[in-house]
């Protein structure tokens, strides 16, 4: 089988990336495509056939012998792992140049290769060991990645609050593997569903993963690391890096007994994720942390179709749940692309305009026209409308929480609150793509870093520009996709494997393109219409203002207003407000922040009162000796006394 | 046995008290020096076997704790150039007080300890207490250096006594195996000591608190 020699020119690739990253960036870039490549063509290789792949060596590291594996599902991952990293190391060559940055590009470029190469041995790992040491070094290398420009202090504070969240998470998993070690008597991982007593375990990995997938309320890491980090990283740390604690907990949910109580807690977690999610990202003025929670609301919708997947499992194999689970795995691939390009577009606006304040942006899609378009196609995508991909795999999910909700068991009442939640988001999720769009791209240039704004080099667009066919492209024939996910959803559970899709899946990708076809007639009559008619540019709405000014816009904040202030009790939005008073008022200001409410409001009073207990306790380490030896003879009195007492009773 | 081993522990329970109260270091030095030397007789009276093993090792505590240390403790002091004890932490007053009442305490709280018959009537067990409270009265409450390093040395003195409960059974040679330690413990302090004292140009430890970290 050719996947095994494709993964070693892959790891070779990346190597070599991380070797001649610091030096030589032509060199870098094309080795860390073609080792990103090979990895896409040994994964879609694994995924078209029917044989999984296995490597055994008698080389130990860490006293364990390496065991790497390749199947239906950790190979859907490596696919889109390969496709974003490759997309984003070319849009990096132009994006954090050697000319723009010359002290952190080298850096960011070596570690990016770094990031891929670990994360490629995350999803082969197949022993316990080796997933930390590479989910370590995983985390690591994103660090590093996030803080490539760490002269900024909002960066430097953003990368390490990612750190501590990310430990705190491998706290858990290190729980979690020395335990099935322990229970198991190796390190070695596999298929052991038969062993009922491991079930209880996953309750310590789910912790561990959803730190990493940023499910509410631990995504606390989430929007600032990827506000703060170069958009091509954010676009890898939301596209790839984030689903590799949904893979987690698919893989260990697959491998391990289930407890009971998993799916429901499951498929409600990711219900108010997806709610809360979407409504701190509506209220977002920072486009890039508006893409963040947004992610998290994705995730929460992955987490859904998983829970769906573990509670029809648990219902004697219930076709909805396969259906669910199939939704929650295209929607990981979707969104890893959709979101990737999302923010490789929202990169192009920040290297065109210097900000991601979308109060200071507007009316830029007549200077980047490109990044305008593919913005639009993103939002589409992510907003899942039809016909593009974001609209199939939600479409999955819905379909089986419709069909689990009318199956009369317990399962509906798991199932009907979250498809009611999965809507709300969903309908905020078109207002707030709304919102990002309109304000960044339409109107009039709301400052005049806005209106000297220039499009994109090559290098920037190219990568934008494949990402959007992928997501056109599975829009219009998910049925091509569906042997890669069917795989994966075999390999979660080996008694779904029937091959058939469900049949709406070729009926919706027929819908889709006579959808797309319709759309395509509509613009070129709409063009030609106006073409024969002639143009004349003007306002877009006047509104009779005599002299309108570019400050006379809708702005984020006050699109987002009314739907803010409906989650006021959970968003808390800060405001700072000045009247206009007076028939000639002098000044008037109106600020309005949504802050990170479950850092802000519950982790750091927390954080602070622990720092106030520790350095009052600190204060006993004053340095005196005498003090030193009075507390020992203090501790030894008490010993004495608990030994006497002990003697007593 | 009784009436000579009592006498020599009750003297030294008096020099206990006699380090706890007087400000003077040669003092100090001189009370450890002569609780040291009537304690390392202590083996000899209560042997009454000759023994040349028990012999040995009692000449050479007696060597190390009444000659060798208190030596190497004067030399120190001479080369600080300090005398006295000026601001202990527990005055000398409240310290005596603390020390009587301790040795009190120790005698009365030794009745209560379920003692072998033949240890009970001895003050063998009070006084071992007392001295080790002692010891950790000085360690706590001076601020110089040496006189905690006497405090250290009386502290081991108690447990000295202790040993001398166990002296049919346990080997003086472990003993003797203790004493070196002390006497290399000392070395180091001495040595630490001088380099305080040319760094700081003090010996008083409360200005060691920058150290902490």
């Amino acid at each position: 089988m050719m996947s095994g020699p494709l993964l070693l020119l892959g790891g070779i690739g990346l190597l070599a990336g991380i070797v001649f990253g610091r030096r030589r960036p032509r060199l870098w870039l094309v080795a860390t495509v073609i080792g990103n490549a090979s990895l896409i063509v040994a994964a879609a290789l694994v995924l078209s056939g029917p044989d999984d792949w296995q490597w055994r060596n008698g080389f130990p590291i860490g006293g364990e012998l390496l065991h790497f594996r390749l199947d239906g599902l950790s190979g859907l991952f490596l696919l889109l792992l390969g496709i974003v990293g490759a997309a984003g190391a070319i849009y990096a060559r132009e994006y954090w140049s050697d000319e723009h940055h010359a002290e952190s590009a080298p850096r960011g470029r070596a570690w990016w290769s770094a990031m891929i190469l670990s994360m490629t041995t995350v999803l082969l790992s197949s022993n316990g060991l080796h997933f930390l040491i590479a989910w370590e070094v995983f985390a690591v290398s994103s660090f590093f990645l996030i803080t490539l420009d760490r002269a900024n202090r909002e960066v430097r504070a953003a990368g390490w609050l990612y750190l501590a969240c990310s430990h705190v998470g491998t706290l858990c998993l290190f729980g979690f593997f020395a335990t099935l070690a322990a229970r198991t008597g190796g390190w070695e991982l596999g298929p052991m569903r038969e062993q009922a007593g491991l079930a209880p375990l996953l309750w310590l990995a789910l912790p561990g993963f959803a730190l990493k997938a940023g499910l509410f309320p631990v995504h606390i890491w989430l929007p600032s690391a990827h506000a703060n980090a170069p958009s091509h990283v954010s676009a890898l740390m939301s596209g790839v890096a984030i689903k590799l604690g949904i893979y987690g907990l698919l893989r260990f949910s697959g491998w391990l007994p289930v407890p009971a109580a998993l799916g429901p807690v499951v498929i409600s977690v990711g219900a108010v994720t997806a709610l809360l999610g979407i409504a701190f990202a509506f209220a977002q003025d920072d486009v890039k942390r508006l893409l963040a929670y947004c992610s998290v609301e994705n995730v929460g919708i992955i987490f859904v179709g998983i829970g769906g997947g573990l509670l029809g499992m648990a219902h004697a194999d219930a076709p909805w749940g396969r259906v669910l689970l199939a939704g929650a795995l295209l929607h990981v691939w979707n969104h890893g692309l959709f979101k990737a390009l999302l923010f490789l577009c929202a990169g192009s606006v920040l290297h065109a305009t210097g900000t991601r304040e979308m109060t200071r942006l507007g009316g830029l899609w007549r200077t980047m026209p490109w990044t305008a378009s593919l913005f639009a196609l993103g939002s589409v995508a992510i907003s899942a409308l039809p016909p593009l991909n974001g609209f199939v795999g939600e479409w999955l999910v819905y379909l089986g929480l419709f069909d689990a909700s009318t199956s009369h068991g317990p399962a509906a009442w798991a199932a009907m609150p979250a498809t009611l939640m999965l809507a709300t988001a969903g309908a905020l999720a078109l207002a707030t793509f709304l919102k990002a769009g309109a304000v960044i791209f339409l109107g009039v240039p709301r400052t005049r870093a806005a209106g000297h704004a220039h499009e994109g080099g090559r290098l920037m667009r190219g990568p934008m520009l494949a990402l959007a066919a992928l997501c056109v492209g599975t829009g219009l024939a998910p049925v091509l996709l569906w042997p890669a996910i069917n795989r994966a959803v075999g390999v979660w559970n080996s008694s779904w494997v029937a091959g058939a899709p469900p049949a709406p899946l070729l009926t919706l990708g027929l819908v889709n393109l006579t959808l797309l076809a319709a759309f395509a007639a509509g613009s070129v009559w709409l063009w030609r219409k106006a073409h024969a008619n002639g143009f004349r540019r003007g306002l877009t709405w006047d509104c009779g203002y005599a002299a309108p000014t570019p400050r006379m816009q809708y702005t984020g904040g006050s699109f987002a207003g009314i739907v803010t202030g409906w989650f006021a009790e959970i968003l808390r939005p800060e405001r700072v407000q000045q009247r206009p008073r007076g028939p000639f008022p002098s000044s008037a200001r109106r600020i309005q922040r949504a802050p990170e409410t479950v850092l802000e409001r519950v982790i750091a009073p927390a954080a602070a009162g622990v720092l106030r207990v520790s350095s009052a306790a600190r204060r006993l380490q004053h340095g005196r000796v005498q003090f030193y030896i009075l507390y020992l003879t203090g501790g030894l009195t008490a010993l004495a006394i608990i030994v006497w007492w002990g003697g007593i009773q | 046995m009784s009436p000579l081993v009592n006498i020599i522990v009750g003297l030294a329970m008096g020099l206990n008290l006699l380090a706890l109260g007087s400000s003077r270091l040669p003092s100090v030095i001189r009370a450890m020096a002569v609780q040291g030397v009537l304690l390392g007789m202590l083996p000899l009276v209560i042997e009454t076997d000759f023994d040349w093993m028990v012999m040995l090792v009692a000449v050479v505590t007696m060597a190390v704790k009444g000659v060798l240390i208190p030596t190497l403790l004067r030399r120190a002091m001479r080369a600080a150039n300090i005398e006295r004890e000026m601001e202990p932490f527990i005055g000398f007053v409240p310290s005596l007080l603390l020390g009587a009442a301790g040795t009190i305490a120790a005698i009365a709280g030794a009745r209560a300890l379920p003692l072998l018959t033949e240890h009970a009537d001895t003050l063998l067990v009070p006084g071992a207490l007392a001295s080790v409270f002692t010891g950790f009265i000085l360690l706590v409450g001076r601020a110089k250096a040496i006189s905690q390093v006497c405090g250290y040395l009386i502290l081991e003195n108690g447990i000295y006594l202790f040993g001398m409960l166990l002296i049919h059974s346990t080997p003086l040679l472990v003993e003797s195996g203790i004493l070196l330690d002390l006497t290399v413990g000392v070395f180091v302090i001495g040595i630490i000591m001088d380099r305080i004292q040319r760094a700081f140009d003090s010996l008083d430890t409360r200005k060691l608190t920058a150290l902490r970290e």
